[in-house]
């Protein structure tokens, strides 16, 4: 259950971003870009967050996640192509991790970020 | 001329963006490479050993100082949710531990790591061998500091432990395919976890031990290089 050590380091960055800015307006919407390599599971992150999420700059805030490709890369013939899970129906990768073009073992090159891309807010009711 | 009411303005009650790009994990990652300089400034060697609960990490780590202690100067830190059994086991070989409890955390962090080695004396030290907590997915997405990764499994694992947990063998720089003596017992076969890992990283050197009668030891101590 490491989402709920990677909600704590969300909320911590949000809090200090809000300390940092004066953000006029009420936080809507945290968008996250998550590499698909990333052994993260959005449905347990999301709901770590809420849990987390009490503050009162953070509260009521949901959370966006768009997954970044990994990029395969054969260091024998050059194959390069974006690293597919296998088979999603399991929670679990199948080792396809050799070239369809030449069987070679091949490195693979991104997938492993966990970047906050985006806030979104409703501007402050004037009243 | 366009009338006023025509053209489209941003309204003041209309949602506002802030683009951002912060890696949440940067933290982390940060104090690993802090963790790591302290290290390498005390000429340090740190190998993260990681495997699945009861694969055999502690049993393997004691049997790789029983041998090296006479030459290298080593300690070990010792990740678990709770107790010091781990800690203690490696204490009767008589180096330095620390035994670190993450209380309700699957994984050992950076900071973690950070607060164990000002409990130990860095520039008495060679050698340090980090056990984290037993898991084989969570503890992949938190870098320590460390040089190299020994991930432990068993035999007693079944048949199937390499494919299911493909990133962790992705990352690891030697594997011990542990408990090889219950090997004919479990019907499982080592060469097929053999081909399994070298599939999946041919650069992981793969060593069968039983730790129990010191098999397989010498060959873990050479493939990390800390012999």
């Amino acid at each position: 259950m490491h989402e709920f050590s990677i909600a704590t380091s969300l909320v911590d960055t949000l809090l200090e971003f809000a300390e940092k800015n004066q953000t006029k307006g009420k936080l809507m919407e945290v968008h996250l870009r998550i590499g698909a390599l990333r052994a993260i599971s959005i449905e347990q992150l999301k709901f770590s967050y809420q849990v987390l999420a009490k503050n009162q700059f953070l509260n009521g805030s949901r959370l966006i996640v768009k997954e970044s490709p990994a990029m395969m890369h054969c260091p024998k013939c050059g194959f390069r192509k974006e690293f597919e899970v296998a088979d999603d129906s399991y929670h679990f990768t199948l080792p396809t991790l050799s070239c369809p073009e030449c069987g070679t073992s091949v490195d693979l090159e991104g997938g492993d970020e966990v970047v906050i891309t985006k806030l979104r807010f409703q501007p402050a009711s004037k009243r | 001329m366009a009338r006023q009411e025509d053209i489209v303005t941003s309204s003041e009650n209309e949602v506002f963006d802030v683009e951002l790009e912060t890696d949440i994990l940067k933290a982390n990652k940060e104090l690993a490479l802090a963790n790591h300089a302290k290290l390498k400034e005390n000429g340090i060697t740190a190998i993260d050993v990681m495997g699945s609960v009861g694969s055999g990490k502690t049993s393997l780590i004691k049997a790789v100082v029983s041998l090296l202690k006479g030459t290298r100067r080593i300690a070990v830190i010792e990740g678990d949710v709770t107790t010091t059994i781990d800690a203690d086991i490696i204490g009767s070989e008589g180096v330095p531990t620390v035994q670190v409890n993450t209380g309700k955390e699957c994984h050992l962090d950076a900071n973690l790591i950070r607060k164990a080695l000002a409990r130990l004396e860095l520039s008495n030290l060679d050698l340090i061998f980090i056990e984290n907590v037993g898991n084989l997915i969570c503890p992949a997405e938190f870098p320590l500091g460390s040089d190299k990764r020994l991930v432990v499994i068993s035999v007693t694992e079944g048949p199937y432990m390499v494919v299911k947990h493909p990133m962790m063998f992705h990352e690891a720089n030697s594997v011990a395919i542990n408990k090889i003596d219950l090997a004919d017992a479990m019907g499982v076969n080592p060469s097929n976890l053999k081909r399994d890992i070298s599939q999946l990283n041919p650069k992981a050197t793969v060593v069968a031990t039983d730790c129990r009668r010191m098999i397989g030891i010498r060959e873990v101590i050479s493939s990390l290089g800390v012999g």
